[in-house]
């Protein structure tokens, strides 16, 4: 069946594009801001195409503000400062909070210098030069970091408030990006903690900048590792690496974040306690799966092999080469939540095929 | 229609030699068009008068339809003139600008006549300038150089461009030769007819340092206009003649840097 030769790093593969749609995955959730792109219109309708059927296919309707220099053939000969300027004039007309400029590759090919055309617009204060810089920036992974960076180094290092979280770098275009956020939610809830800043999904400048106050960072995983080291280093925070990885990453998550937020012990073993009958309620809804002989497929994000394994092994299923073959979720399973919601696929399908 | 390039160090003197050549073919009766590759766009001034013509890459910067007579202009003895121009130093990017240069003259069926000449900025330093070996434009290429090492240099790494560029399927472009544009050196002709025939090519002439050069372009005009009568005049005819009843053109071998300059020493 063709579905068991998958390559395994699908979820990188369709992810690596270069830095410029990286870095517009994470600009375009910040409402009241525009992003600008330095360069030709038919590389932004490459970003823009991708990530408005990723956007579809994550339920958010939303219409990114995107702003094109439209680079062409001329810039490319007498250089595009000028056109970027011309780009951010038009932007500033509807005076955004923020105007966030990323580069294409071809700008920085040719050496436009987009940082000293930012820094002598009248909005300067208000712009954000991240030089993306496309092929030459890495890959969509290198984007997203290299806005988050560049965001975070405007937030002023404020004094920590006491049960505050942060969560840095969800994947926007992801389509379970919401029910994560409200696993990890409910997760912190139980330490008495609670989300402040989503840094970058639907907050807006104002509360983008109130992330040097967050008492810890919760990385969505590690593919924003590196804003995560500047994040710790700038503000002086503990940093989580990542949400919870199915059932026994909650656990970890919960002693990890309530250490790092200075929850007292008995508050983190209480709500371990709790998640552990809330664990077991959830998987009494699937007792009828109990003895089933299953056979994973191929694993599309790293660790989701482990996360189903232990579900397996948790409702006393069985993994055999014959066993019937299930297909596993394409995004790793968070939390309790996520291996519920992986359950009840395998439930659907052992039970209808 | 033949298409000669003259590539050499920036200074050497390729537009000098470029604009007498031009005017030399137009005397004896050919069609010439004369294109200046170089930002500096000062490749045809002498065969204009001293006129700085409007150039390629000004007219697409400030409109969009351009005629013919928009960037070819009429120089001494009927010969076409072009210049590419480029982008203010330090700004954009000018290899560009020659590709798009050829590609507008392209479209306006602007190359044609008997003879093309390109005299294309001296360093190969991308593909832009390595344009007018490119894509069938010039078949053959000069070099232009003096006996100092920096222009042996500069001519030594044309040749590797030549040699890469001549692998291609659509480029067929040769070295026709190398040309001496004297800085009386010692040996200097000895010099460059050895590094020549180390690359695997022929020496095409040997033209001296005369005064009268820069008396004609103060006047601006090339030598054969100012001084139609005179031995250098006579020396840029003789080149043309020789280019024009050249035909062999070669590969070259380009030197290894330590060869380049173990040369250099032999003829100080």
């Amino acid at each position: 069946m063709s579905w068991r030769i998958l390559p395994e790093s699908i979820y990188e593969s369709r992810m690596a594009g270069c830095a410029l749609g990286g870095a517009l995955s994470v600009a375009c959730f910040i409402p009241g801001a525009v992003a600008v792109v330095h360069a030709p219109e038919g590389c932004v309708h490459q970003a823009f195409s991708m990530l408005h059927a990723m956007i579809n296919d994550s339920d958010v309707w939303i219409v990114p503000e995107i702003l094109v220099s439209s680079f062409g053939d001329r810039e490319v000969i007498f250089g595009g400062e000028d056109c970027l300027s011309a780009a951010l004039d038009r932007a500033a007309v509807e005076s955004p909070d923020l105007i966030i400029v990323v580069t294409s590759c071809i700008p920085e090919t040719i050496g436009d210098d987009c940082g000293a055309v930012c820094a002598r617009h009248l909005y300067a204060d208000r712009i954000l030069y991240v030089p993306a810089s496309g092929f030459l920036g890495g890959s969509a992974k290198d984007g997203e970091n290299a806005v988050l960076t560049a965001l975070a180094t405007r937030s002023p290092v404020a004094k920590s408030v006491f049960g505050t979280v942060a969560l840095i770098g969800e994947k926007n275009l992801e389509f379970e990006a919401d029910l994560n956020y409200a696993e990890v939610e409910r997760l912190l809830a139980k330490l008495g903690l609670r989300v402040t800043v989503r840094f970058c999904r639907n907050g807006n400048y104002a509360t983008l900048m109130q992330l040097g106050s967050s008492q810890c960072f919760v990385l969505r995983d590690e593919r924003v590792a590196a804003a995560g080291k500047v994040f710790g280093e700038r503000f002086g925070r503990p940093v989580i690496p990542e949400f919870p990885r199915g059932l026994s990453g909650c656990f970890l998550f919960l002693c990890d974040v309530g250490k790092a937020c200075n929850v007292p012990e008995e508050k983190i073993t209480a709500a371990m306690e709790s998640e552990t009958a809330y664990q077991n309620a959830m998987l009494a809804k699937f007792a009828g799966l109990s003895g089933r002989s299953v056979f994973l497929g191929a694993e599309p994000f790293s660790g989701t092999c482990a996360v189903a394994r232990e579900a397996i092994t948790r409702l006393s299923m069985e993994e055999r080469s014959d066993g019937f073959p299930i297909r596993l979720p394409f995004y790793l399973p968070i939390g309790t939540a996520g291996v519920e919601k992986m359950l009840s696929l395998w439930r659907g399908a052992t039970n209808h095929g | 229609m033949r298409q000669i390039a003259l590539y050499g160090k920036g200074g050497i003197g390729k537009s000098t030699t470029s604009a007498n050549l031009s005017v030399a073919f137009a005397e004896m009766g050919l069609d010439v068009m004369q294109i200046g590759c170089d930002p500096k766009h000062d490749s045809t001034r002498m065969l204009m008068n001293g006129r700085w013509i409007p150039t390629v890459l000004e007219q697409m910067y400030e409109r969009k339809d351009i005629a013919m007579n928009d960037v070819v202009f009429t120089g001494f003895g009927g010969t076409r003139c072009v210049e590419a121009g480029g982008p203010e130093p330090g700004i954009g990017c000018a290899g560009r600008g020659i590709i798009a240069t050829f590609q507008l003259l392209e479209k306006m069926k602007a190359l044609y006549g008997d003879i093309v000449i390109y005299d294309v900025l001296g360093d190969v330093v991308c593909g832009g300038f390595a344009m007018p070996m490119r894509d069938g434009y010039a078949r053959e290429v000069y070099l232009v150089t003096s006996g100092e090492l920096m222009s042996l240099y500069a001519a030594n790494n044309i040749c590797k461009a030549i040699a890469r560029l001549s692998q291609r399927g659509t480029a067929r472009c040769r070295l026709g030769g190398v040309i001496c544009n004297s800085k009386n050196m010692d040996n200097e002709r000895e010099l460059v007819e050895e590094f020549a025939n180390r690359i695997g090519s022929n020496f095409v002439q040997f033209i001296p340092r005369d005064k009268a050069v820069q008396v004609a372009e103060v006047n601006r005009m090339t030598v054969i206009e100012y001084a139609p009568i005179s031995l250098q005049a006579e020396i840029y005819r003789g080149l043309a003649k020789t280019i024009l009843a050249n035909e062999d053109l070669r590969i070259p071998k380009a030197l290894e840097l330590d060869e380049l300059e173990n040369l250099a020493r032999e003829y100080l």
